[in-house]
């Protein structure tokens, strides 16, 4: 027989959302068309996550869920590659990678690979373009020595010399694998074409950028990074706070807090130029499926627009099947498997709008330029009420997920303290889509939605297709730089 | 949308050490105890699980139907239907089916008039062929007039579902998504419908969208092309070897009315299991399934696959020539699940390539640096019916795919040589008990284990008692399993090469 699970142990229920606003009505009626059932609105209670400065700067977020037996560490590290010399691009990424595998003051890399596999532990760490971010997930009875390992790969990483040389050598065979995959190609260019190609947002690694990086470079570029008021972490899972604190206290507490310079990102020039205009660039790849990218920079992630962009792109393209761009281009038109939109909000540099698809070559002509018009339509004319409906209701619907576990919930603080968002981020992302209207889309459409001025990128076999792209606009063939 | 099509490829190398029995393991008490099975009277296993965390459960559907049920001529069948699933019902995804239907069998006879003219080959009728496709297009034009698009999805984002799926294996077809709990009614209603009731509309649009699916999977992917050969390679007899997204030329010739009896044949409910974990009371979902898909009668049992792979004479290698760097795998012939060799090949696999201190990984990736990856698959392409086990390796310039395989050799003869170490297989057991403790982390994860294991090996307990077998697996039982299977004469191997440069143009007379 099944063990009734007791509720969770959250002492704090602080907050009650009323999360549905169309289906008002509880009913529990036979079963009848699944068109007209109605249920009660879906409450949740979302605990209170503790917020612990320690006395050297490191950010402690805690929220202990007692469902299993295990502890999960998380960390966000105020760093990225868009730090690193423009000579050394792949720097940071590598500088992750081997505070991971090249061993610790105490331990050497092998030791430790060993020990965590044994115990079935996880640490991983990662250094991307705008944070740096490490976790430890482990069962709790060997938590202990899981923190002491961890604590020690983020404070006094080895860099052993082989390590480096193995993660070097990965990152060019990487590199030079780089050719067989057109999405990759597809992604890395658009960045150059959007942010500029020297641009820290824009540039990409080379063998010449890789193989010029040394030890020295990876521990100086972790010195310079790494302290405890850079630090944010957030703790989940099986565990008592005062015991946590002061375990975690031991384990960072006598890690001296240093300033920690980030310099600002140079402004993006490439695309968002006054005098910008449409670009269509081609780059030649003998595959018979044309990757198609079209987009533009966009609005931040504290931008009082951006609510209402992020609901009108799920009308666009961000929700699947119902989309116009999936209901369209693929069902209707058969013209792809693969299609559809997003808006990346900016936090250190600017947001990024795209809309992207994968069709043969010889439909490539006719993808683009539906893509386009859905793109333009939403300029011309409101979104249907039925449209505006379906995209609140699936938002505020959904809205429960994101406090589906804790270790949800905590990432969340955590990213927001990182950006410097309000912690109550999501909660006015909510009331905002209660309030949206079709007025408020069409502004926000004509305001930050510009098919006039969109990068568009085709790679493919452009000799496939079925009427050149000009008719969008002066072509610029791309070439394939070597290691591009 | 990310259609997952070789989720079981994929999936089961992480599904080797799904064991951990609750009641042995200090880890996870009472885990086994809180599932609850039920089965109809029309054969549809329920499975469930009560787990409270937050007011959400996920559902997860899955049929014992895949690439394995089809031959030459229908390869693509089964993941074709699955993209039809999402186009809806006799009553959803339609404004009038009375009057749909005899424009869609209008539509069918038109298809099938240009297959069969088509066929004729250099005395195919082209004028005739000209005007089949002008009625045809007009004909398709008037059908997608009764269509409500993608109602059967509204339905469900319009309640809060999130991560609506499917995919389609050799082995299962699995649809899943996961929803405010209290909405479950609204599932059942439309899940029971299609299963009972799916209408194949936009079938032909669809086919090309099935078409961009493979260009984009198989067709322009270097990895792609080199395991659709591989398999090809591997299996002359058994449908293991056939393409789950289909032949283009099959998915181009495709019926629907072939299409549609596959669906009679092996879509009944007693094909299907469905695993539900969440914020659920499982006396009400019973009750609930009872309703909905307790009134879908039972359908005769599908027919069993017939075909067994005859013993290879002798090694098979095959080259992909693709303008790519090169990749490598090497397969060995192994036993299907219920074999007792088939939990020791689970513990090869941990032993060779789970984590960076695994035999594979240290030797190829860490000392001699000759790859960047390496990887196995014990299940490969397919679980249930005797398979694969598989190696994958990415070699690292200058090295070759030749010296990988080399050393992938060595590494194997160590097995048939040395006992393993006790260390070894205790680390293999810490790392499957774990991962049986995270797996209740995520209801969809849970949901899909327990519908794996009932559908692959008939009892979704294995889940747990995999984990006990393993634990049995002795030196003696690796030693013994690497020198029956890990032989020449056993071997597939499959390599990406650039094509050999083009020989040059002739000069012009």
């Amino acid at each position: 027989m099944i063990t009734k699970r007791k509720p969770l142990p959250y002492i704090f229920f602080i907050l009650a959302w009323v999360l549905s606003v169309s289906s008002v009505f509880a009913q529990t009626a036979p079963l009848g068309d699944p068109r007209t059932m109605k249920f009660d609105p879906v409450t949740i209670t979302v605990p209170e996550v503790e917020r612990v400065v320690l006395e050297n700067g490191l950010i402690v977020y805690l929220l202990p869920d007692r469902e299993l037996p295990l502890v999960t560490v998380s960390a966000m590290i105020r760093t990225g590659s868009i730090y690193e010399p423009a000579d050394k691009v792949g720097l940071a990424g590598l500088t992750g990678t081997v505070m991971r595998t090249g061993g610790t003051a105490r331990l050497a890399g092998d030791q430790v690979d060993d020990e965590l596999e044994f115990l079935a532990a996880n640490i991983s760490m990662g250094i991307g373009g705008e944070s740096g971010s490490a976790s430890l997930d482990i069962l709790k009875k060997d938590f202990p020595r899981g923190l002491a390992i961890f604590a020690d790969m983020l404070r006094a990483p080895a860099f052993e010399p082989a390590k480096v040389e193995q993660a070097k050598r990965q990152a060019l065979e990487a590199i030079r694998r780089r050719p067989d995959s057109p999405g990759g190609i597809t992604a890395r260019e658009f960045r150059k074409l959007l942010f500029g190609a020297d641009h820290p947002l824009g540039r990409e690694s080379t063998a010449d950028t890789v193989s010029r990086i040394t030890r020295d470079d990876l521990t100086a570029f972790h010195r310079q990074f790494f302290a405890p008021n850079s630090l944010i972490l957030g703790v989940t899972g099986d565990f008592e706070k005062p015991a946590m604190l002061d375990a975690l206290r031991k384990a960072f507490g006598d890690w001296p807090p240093q300033p920690v310079a980030l310099p600002a990102l140079p402004p993006v020039t490439a695309s968002s130029g006054p005098a910008a205009t449409r670009s269509v660039n081609v780059l030649r790849r003998d595959i018979s499926q044309t990757h198609l990218r079209i987009g533009h920079l966009s609005v931040k992630e504290d931008d009082p627009d951006y609510f209402a962009l992020a609901l009108l792109e799920d009308i666009l393209g961000g929700n699947s099947f119902t989309s116009r761009l999936f209901r369209d281009v693929r069902s209707r038109q058969g013209l792809a498997y693969a299609v559809g939109s997003r808006i990346v909000p900016g936090n250190a540099g600017p947001g990024v709008f795209m809309m992207q698809a994968l069709t043969k070559g010889p439909s490539t002509h006719q993808a683009l330029a539906s893509m386009l018009d859905h793109m333009e339509r939403l300029r011309q004319e409101p979104v249907s009420p039925e449209e505006l409906q379906l995209a609140k209701d699936a938002f505020l619907n959904s809205f429960v997920f994101s406090f589906a576990d804790s270790g949800l919930i905590v990432g969340r603080l955590m990213g927001l303290e990182y950006h410097g968002l309000p912690k109550d981020f999501l909660q006015r992302f909510r009331d905002s889509v209660v309030r949206l209207t079709r007025e408020d889309l069409l502004r926000v459409a004509r305001q930050h939605l510009h098919p006039d001025r969109v990068i568009i990128l085709a790679v493919g076999k452009d000799t496939d297709f079925e009427k050149p792209l000009s008719t969008f606009g002066r072509i610029t063939v791309l070439t394939l730089k070597p290691g591009g | 949308m990310a259609r997952r099509l070789f989720i079981v490829l994929i999936g089961l190398a992480l599904l080797t050490g799904p064991a951990a029995a609750a009641d042995r393991s200090a880890n996870a008490p009472g885990l086994e105890e809180r599932v609850v099975e039920h089965r109809l009277a029309n054969g549809l296993t329920l499975l469930l699980m009560e787990r409270h965390q937050a007011p959400i459960v996920a559902v997860n559907l899955t049929y014992k139907v895949g690439g394995v049920h089809e031959h030459n001529g229908i390869t693509g069948v089964a993941h074709l239907y699955e993209h039809m699933a999402f186009k809806g019902s006799r009553t959803i995804g339609v404004t009038d089916a009375a009057r749909e239907k005899p424009v869609l069998d209008e539509l069918d006879r038109l298809a099938e008039a240009i297959t069969a003219e088509k066929a004729r080959g250099p005395a195919a009728d082209r004028t005739r062929l000209a005007a089949l496709r002008t009625q045809f297009a007009e004909t398709e034009a008037a059908a997608a007039g009764f269509v409500v698009p993608a109602e059967l999805a509204t339905l469900y984002q319009r309640h809060g579902g999130v991560g609506l799926n499917a995919t389609t294996g050799k082995d299962l077809t699995r649809y899943f998504l996961s929803f405010p709990s209290n909405r479950l009614p609204l599932w059942a209603a439309v899940e029971s419908d299609r299963m009972a009731n799916g209408v194949l509309r936009e079938f032909y649009k669809e086919k090309n969208v099935v078409l961009e699916e493979r260009r984009q999977r198989t067709d322009n992917s270097p990895n792609g092309r080199l395991h659709e050969a591989f398999s090809s390679a591997a299996f002359q007899a058994h449908p293991y070897g056939l393409p789950v997204i289909g032949w283009p030329s099959d998915l181009d010739g495709l019926s629907k009315a072939r299409t549609e009896a596959f669906f009679q044949t092996y879509y009944g409910p007693a094909n299907a299991v469905l695993a539900i974990v969440g914020d659920i009371n499982q006396k009400d979902v019973i009750a609930l399934v009872e309703q909905t898909f307790g009134r879908i009668p039972a359908r005769p049992p599908s027919p069993p696959v017939l075909t067994t792979e005859p013993s290879s004479a002798g090694e098979r290698r095959v080259e992909v020539e693709y303008a790519a760097e090169p990749q490598i795998l090497i397969g060995f012939h192994k036993p299907g699940t219920g074999h007792p060799d088939d939990e020791i090949f689970d513990v090869i696999d941990s032993l060779l390539s789970e984590g960076r201190t695994s035999r594979l990984h240290k030797r190829l990736v860490q000392d001699k640096q000759l790859a960047t990856g390496i990887s196995a698959f014990s299940n490969y392409p397919g679980a249930q019916y005797p398979n694969l086990f598989v190696l994958g390796a990415t070699p690292r310039a200058p090295h070759t795919a030749a010296e990988v395989e080399q050393a992938v050799y060595e590494e194997l003869d160590r097995l048939k040589k040395e006992p393993v170490t006790p260390r070894e297989l205790e680390k293999i057991l810490n790392q499957i008990d774990a991962a049986q403790v995270r797996a209740l982390r995520s209801n969809s994860g849970m949901a899909s284990r327990l519908g794996y294991f009932q559908a692959i090996s008939g009892d979704w307990r294995e889940t747990f008692t995999r984990r006990d077998r393993i634990a049995k697996v002795s030196p003696e039982d690796i030693r013994r399993v690497a020198a029956h299977y890990f032989t020449k004469s056993n071997r597939v191997v499959a390599t990406l090469v650039k094509p050999t440069s083009p020989t040059a143009p002739e000069a012009k007379p």
